[in-house]
């Protein structure tokens, strides 16, 4: 099992240590640290997964610090790095975010959990839920210094701006505040080719709950009616996989290619009207974890073209122009265009125009549109990496936008430029916003006993980009 | 309240402050002062001292401050097992607390407390907490066995823990069944692969465990997976009822729960497939099944998509048909880490087919346009690799390749040439139209592999070639800059070129390339290789085309295929493990044994310095380079298997890497720990009974009565050793062990026997007692004529704190233990102690200790022996020899009997012919020549045997010998 854990600061100290078994020694924080980071193999990454003198190292990395588990036996690698990462749940649900601040803040508290998830090296019950019946420490919670100038692109999976501990729910002070918050959080993955057809596209998304509901009701979500999860509904043969296709691209239906529940989902009336009941246990998890590749209206699309200069064959001229094509109303909160140079492109200058009125020719009121548009947008290159990124603060539905680029070149130009520059990657975030077109009908807080119980109700959704690419 | 404030101080008396505090009256403030001890003791501050004061904070009511009193315990027992004794009756009171959670708390500490002394005191607490009433005590308690198991098993066993285990598997309380079973199945890991089965499973096990699955947690459903795809069973309807309950797991959030599930289902389809109709309906319905769960495990994060990768990469392998329609799900993210890409582009290699590979190419292609140059690299590669396999896509894959040449951009272009290169040797004389391509390209050739690449495609194509010669001449211009791979191949091509178009200029450049190659380099190689061209084409050129153009067998793509039995192995026992992401079978890098108690502190400083030592390099997850590593460590293993292994006969082979093996018997393997189980048990059979299976065929010179051994204590004082005290202390250090056993000792030959001279130093608080020893199978066969130790102390058998006591331990040879070839001089022995447990040493045999009295030989024979044996092997040994006479007399002392002296006229040397005999081990006449270098400070010593391998051991053992020091 689980010889030894520990939490290594971003710098290689340790800031929590258990040893379970005793067969391995003390300093193999010092060999982990020094592995991870001076991986003899090429400039990558360390795999999560590695044998130095016999000792298994396991580790991931949240919140800026790292987490690891060693061992000698041969157990279930994957067993070892979802208990970290439960690990990190437990934290953030206790101290309300996981950072080496909260954890330094919260040493005994962490300790005394890890003594009650993990005896002898053997993982025990993690769920928040029941660890509260035995945990004694109170947790100190820590919000992040960037609570207010969160950057953008940091949301990765789990609900957004709670920094609250679970145990708020058993104050009596009149602190306590009764809500739930159920996040419809997707990710997509999408590629481009070079003519703009979609070459590849999916969504990884999770339904995500967070509940500080006092007294643990059961709660019912109910989803989309013209859901369908591909091959557990139809039975497995290509017909019905072809139908299903063709409805989710008429729009009638959203195809799940795949999904599975947390254990307390209970599914009974799930195949008649889509609805689950539950008793949502403390702390985040996710109800849900679904992909689809169906269906699928890419938020953004994009058109690149190089060209050369016809007043200098050491220019070249690149043309970006993107459409943001998410409904009118809603708006990606945070947008970043990666264009990779190649190496003989030495300097870039860009003009950017667009926006929701598009600068026509002359006027002031069209000049004021076109500074407002140059204000949400901007653009820089890296000398060093030969990057260009072009940033919008927020980029509205239906909009478009165009950036001019004159590349400085080292050598004349040549037609290779065009499929040198490239592939261009795009972040974003897009807020209350599902690709997979997935709903939450209604959120039932099922308590019969007070007839004035009404606490607050989140239902949030978000996507996010997790590789959104266009080849060139 | 934040945990932070208690990191603060740092002022002076800090310590007495902290002191001051715990003894407060006053519980916010004793609680505080506890954390702040446990703030100091996480910041690696020492508050042992403080040890007292916290434990007498222990007796409280407060929950909040016994938890935490515990956990100062838990940490510093190991250093403080006197002080943990003190803590034990309050350990026990709360194992009788009203609450659960206290009586939960106790066990779980009193177990992680590695004293062997609290051992006695757990097993009540521990018997009553095994059927406690709250379920939270008992899944406590079975892991306790787990802990207790670690650190007495005798007591485990006589206590009857495993079967209330296995009773506990049956419990109401799903939790209680996971952690019995994870118990269970850690106590079998410590116990050995060879120990008994202490699951039993057995059709109602099973079902019991079925039924818990549903209910578990989810760890606990990963124990139960695990030990489900353990059993073994032959009844396919036995598989079809196992996945049927399996199968819904596939659906579960946990990605380890849906790899153990995986792993579950192919050990069932296995067995199905030995059924009616070989299953194959049901094989079918089940593989598409799993590819779902599967696919959605790479939509996980980075570090749980590369575990699954590096399973999904032997599945593949294993039964392609799962995924076979799921290649894109592999095509690699823009923002993959480095190692899931590389991971990716092995299985879409694997998955690429006739009807896919379009795709597959478009997307490698892409790939090879990216920034990251090794992922270009091996994207390029990746093509190279589809041609060779699909030999329908291999045009479209060359003409990519070909696109790719055009980019200019180098390690592309070199990288292309190395795999159009294997291209060329799958499928010869097929498409030489695009070397004109490759011609234009030879500028940016730097790497040598891509110009070894070139050089061989021109050299094996040169009649097609019109300027080949001009190419070649190139390329020579730099010759003798160039790596020896280069050189290599030029060489080779050349050749090739002067045999296929026999031109003026080729033989000009065939003369200056023979002649540079012979001359002017110093690689063996190099000069063997061109001298055997220069002969043959000297003496029959149609010969040397016959050998240099014969036609090449055609590869296949085997880059990153698994040996199918280490497949078979991975795949169907080592699933969803360590193994399986590593590729390599578990023995290579498991090293798990069961501590010996008190000693995790000292392992920490000891013992792994050893092991670093003994095993240099990573073993890292680079399934390939590491693979003959890998075997080599898994032999090493398995002879370390046998350890002390007194009831087993049959002789293990033990490949060389055990001799090198540093690292001992203290290392590794859980089979080393089976050989100490064995060892313990036999040591519990008594003395009498041991020694006589031990000793079955006592050799001549020995005592012919076993028993006399054991009734003569014969070493019982430092004078039976013949050396002073104080020469005692000057006996080789075996393990030094401060605070601890240490010992010292030699192997010495008395009486016409091998001897162990041991001097054993007790630095521990108490006496040491109940010393036995016991050796490792060798290659000599030697053993201990008994195994119990009889001291020279007057108690006569513990030694008192602080004391040295000497022990001679008469060897015997016992030919049921000799290992088999090749020799090593390594022996193993390990060293038991009622207090410290067990204690492993590695020494070497010398030689003085085996050469038999009498052992000599006519000189005449000697003569004729020298004639008729094989080669001798020969070493210089760096030695100061005063004169070949007082060398001839340290020969004769350690029965090397000289039979001639002769000097050798020309060169002032002294030569000296000796012999010796061991039987031992079955080594037989060793026939010696030594040479004296005078004034060179040196011995040359040949020796000649029946068996080659007993050369080192002269080697080894002649130093001691000439210098006197035997």
């Amino acid at each position: 099992m689980i010889s030894q854990f520990y939490i290594l600061s971003s710098r290689g100290d340790v800031i929590i240590r258990k040893d379970y078994l005793g067969d391995v020694p003390r300093t193999s924080s010092e060999t982990f640290f020094r592995n991870s980071k001076f991986w003899k193999e090429g400039d990558g990454e360390a795999p999560p997964v590695f044998n130095v003198d016999g000792v298994t190292y396991l580790h991931i990395k949240e919140g800026g610090v790292q987490l690891v588990a060693t061992t000698r036996s041969n157990l279930s690698p994957s067993f070892v790095l979802e208990f970290l990462k439960r690990i990190c749940t437990i934290v953030k649900d206790y101290c309300g975010f996981l950072s080496e601040d909260a954890i330094r803040k919260n040493v005994v508290l962490i300790y005394e959990l890890l003594d009650e998830v993990v005896d002898y090296g053997f993982p025990q019950s993690t769920a928040t839920e029941a660890l509260k019946q035995f945990v004694v420490n109170e947790p100190t919670v820590v919000a992040p210094a960037f609570y207010q100038a969160k950057p953008l692109f940091s949301l990765s999976k789990g609900p957004t701006g709670v920094f609250k501990s679970v145990l708020d729910t058993a104050r009596t002070d009149g602190k306590r505040r009764d809500e739930i918050f159920v996040d419809v959080v997707e990710r997509i993955t999408c590629t481009f080719n070079a003519s703009g057809y979609i070459a590849s596209a999916q969504v990884d998304g999770a339904v995500q709950i967070k509940s500080y509901l006092a007294g643990n009701p059961p709660i019912k979500i109910k989803l989309n009616d013209d859901l369908l999860i591909g091959r557990r509904d139809t039975p497995y043969g290509m017909l019905g996989a072809e139908r299903d296709a063709r409805a989710a691209e008429r729009g009638a239906m959203v195809v799940l290619d795949d999904c599975n529940f947390h254990e307390v989902a209970n599914l009974d009336s799930f195949d008649v009207d889509r609805t689950i009941s539950l008793v949502p246990p403390d702390g985040e998890f996710a109800l849900m974890n679904y992909r689809t590749s169906h269906g699928l209206k890419p938020p953004f699309r994009l058109h690149t073209s190089v060209e050369a200069d016809p007043h200098s064959e050491y220019k070249a001229l690149l043309t970006l122009r993107l459409w943001c094509e998410v409904p009118a109303d809603k708006a990606a909160s945070g947008l970043e265009v990666e264009v990779p140079t190649p190496r003989w492109v030495q300097r870039v200058h860009c003009d950017l125009e667009g926006g929701a009125s598009g600068a026509a020719a002359g006027g002031r009121a069209a000049a004021a549109a076109a500074a407002a548009a140059a204000q949400q947008q901007n653009w820089d290159f890296n000398e060093k990496t030969h990057l260009l990124r072009w940033r919008f603060k927020r980029c509205p539905g239906g909009s478009e936008f165009t950036l001019r680029a004159r590349l400085t070149l080292e050598r004349p130009y040549g037609a290779s430029l065009r499929s040198e520059v490239g592939p261009v990657n795009l972040r974003f975030t897009i807020p209350m916003y599902s690709a997979s077109r997935i709903m939450l009908k209604y959120l039932q807080i099922l308590k019969k006993a007070e007839k004035n119980y009404n606490p607050y109700r989140w239902v949030r959704y978000v996507t996010t980009s997790n590789s959104y690419t266009f080849r060139t | 309240m934040s945990d932070g404030k208690y990191f603060s101080t740092t002022k002076r008396g800090e310590i007495h402050e902290l002191k001051e505090e715990l003894r407060s009256l006053d519980r916010p403030k004793k609680k505080d002062a506890v954390k702040k001890v446990i703030a100091a003791m996480t910041v690696g501050k020492d508050v042992s001292m403080l040890f007292p004061d916290v434990v007498n904070c222990m007796q409280t009511d407060d929950l909040e401050l016994k938890k935490l009193v515990y956990l100062y315990l838990i940490n510093y027992a190991k250093t403080q097992p006197d002080l943990a004794i003190m803590a034990v009756n309050t350990f026990v009171k709360d194992s009788q607390d009203p609450n659960p959670l206290i009586r939960a708390l106790a066990v779980r500490t009193m177990g992680c407390i590695r004293v062997d002394k609290i051992t006695e005191y757990l097993c009540d607490p521990l018997q009553r907490c095994l059927k406690d009433d709250d379920p939270y005590v008992r899944k406590t308690a079975a892991i306790c066995v787990a802990k207790l198991y670690d650190i007495n098993p005798e007591l485990v066993e006589d206590r009857g823990f495993l079967d209330m285990l296995r009773e506990m598997l049956s419990d109401a309380n799903p939790m209680v069944v996971a952690n019995a079973l994870a118990a269970l199945q850690e106590i079998q890991e410590l116990a050995g692969g060879g120990g008994k089965d202490l699951l039993q499973m057995t059709t109602q096990t099973l079902n019991k465990l079925l039924a818990a699955l549903n209910e578990c947690t989810e760890w606990g459903q990963v124990f139960i997976l695990d030990s489900l795809a353990a059993y073994d069973t032959r009844d396919p309807r036995d598989a079809e009822k196992i996945a049927e309950r399996v199968l819904p797991r596939l659906q579960h959030v946990n990605s380890a729960v849906v790899l153990s599930a995986v792993k579950v289902i192919l050990r069932c389809m296995d067995v199905v497939a030995l059924g009616p109709g070989g299953g194959e309906e049901t094989i079918k319905a089940w593989s598409k099944k799993m590819a779902p769960p599967l696919v959605t495990l790479l939509a996980s994060e980075p570090e749980v998509q590369y575990v699954a990768l590096r399973n999904i990469n032997l599945i593949v392998q294993r039964r392609p048909a799962i995924l076979a329609n799921e290649v894109k799900v592999f095509f690699c993210k823009y923002n993959d880490p480095l190692y899931v890409k590389m991971e990716k582009l092995e299985i879409m290699i694997r998955l690429a087919s006739d009807k896919n590979i379009d795709q597959v190419l478009l997307e490698l292609k892409e790939y090879a346009q990216e920034v990251d140059v090794d992922f270009v690299r091996k994207s390029v590669r990746a093509i190279g690799r589809c041609a060779v396999a699909l030999e329908r896509a291999t045009e479209r894959c060359i003409n990519v390749l070909l696109e790719l040449i055009q980019t200019k951009v180098s390690y592309v272009v070199q990288e292309a040439i190395i795999v159009i290169k294997d291209i060329f040797r799958r499928y010869p004389n097929q498409y030489e139209s695009i070397i004109a391509t490759l011609c234009d390209n030879l500028d940016s050739l730097d790497e040598p592999e891509a110009k070894s690449s070139m050089v061989w495609i021109i050299g094996e194509y040169a009649e097609r070639i019109d300027n080949a010669d001009e190419l070649l001449e190139a390329f020579l211009e730099t010759f003798p800059e160039e790596t020896a791979m280069v050189q290599l191949q030029l060489l080779t091509a050349t050749v090739k070129l002067f045999l296929k178009k026999p031109t003026e200029s080729a033989q000009k450049m065939i003369s200056a390339v023979l002649s540079c190659a012979t001359t002017e380099t110093d690689n063996p190689d190099l000069r063997d290789r061109a001298y055997i061209y220069w002969r043959l084409l000297s003496t029959d050129p149609e010969a040397a085309k016959d050998v240099v153009l014969a036609e090449k067998p055609v590869i296949a793509d085997d880059s990153s295929t698994l040996d199918p039995s280490l497949l078979e192995q991975l795949v169907s026992r080592h699933l969803a493990t360590v193994a399986a992401v590593y590729h390599r079978p578990p023995e290579t890098f498991v090293s798990r044994q069961r501590m010996a108690v008190t000693r995790a502190e000292e392992l920490g400083s000891r013992k792994f310095e050893e092991e670093d030592g003994a095993t240099p390099g990573a073993l890292v997850s680079d399934n390939n380079a590491a693979a003959a590593a890998g075997a080599a460590a898994a032999a090493a293993a398995s002879s370390i298997g046998d350890l002390l292994d007194l009831s087993d006969a049959s002789p293990v082979p033990v490949p060389p890497a055990a001799a090198g093996g540093g690292g001992g018997a203290a290392t590794t393997a859980p089979a080393a720990a089976r050989g100490l189980d064995d060892l313990l048990g036999g040591l519990d059979l008594g003395p009498t009974t041991t020694t006589s299976t031990s000793m079955p065929a006592a050799p001549a010179g020995s005592s012919a009565d076993p028993f006399a051994a054991l009734s003569a204590p014969t070493g019982a004082t430092p004078g039976a050793l013949g050396m002073s005290p104080g020469a005692l202390s000057q006996l080789p250090v075996l393990l030094a062990n401060p605070g601890g056993v240490s010992v010292q000792g030699r192997l010495v030959r008395q009486g016409a026997q091998p001897v162990y001279q041991l001097a054993l130093r007790n630095d521990t608080p108490a006496p040491v007692d109940g010393l036995m020893i016991q050796t490792n199978r060798n290659s000599f066969g030697l053993s201990p004529a008994s195994q119990v130790l009889v001291l020279a102390t007057p108690g006569g058998a513990a030694i008192p704190p602080g004391g040295v006591t000497a022990v001679r331990v008469p060897l015997l040879v016992d030919p049921s233990k000799v290992t088999p070839p090749p020799l090593s001089t390594a022996l193993q022995v390990a060293l038991r102690t009622n207090q410290v447990g067990v204690l492993y040493f590695n020494d070497t045999v010398s030689l003085s200790a085996l050469t038999e009295e009498g052992g000599t030989m006519e000189a005449a024979d000697f003569l004729a022996a020298w004639k008729a044996l094989p080669p001798e092997a020969s070493a210089r040994l760096p030695l100061a020899v005063p004169s070949a006479e007082v060398a001839k007399q340290r020969l004769a002392a350690a029965n090397l009997f000289v039979l001639a002296h002769r000097q050798v006229p020309a060169t002032g040397q002294d030569a000296i012919y000796a012999t010796c005999r061991i039987s031992a081990g079955g080594v037989g006449q060793l026939l010696l020549e030594l040479k004296f270098v005078a004034g060179a400070g040196g011995v040359d010593v040949s020796v000649k045997a029946e068996r080659q391998d007993c050369a080192q051991l002269v080697f080894d053992g002649l130093p001691a010998v000439l210098l006197g020091a035997a």
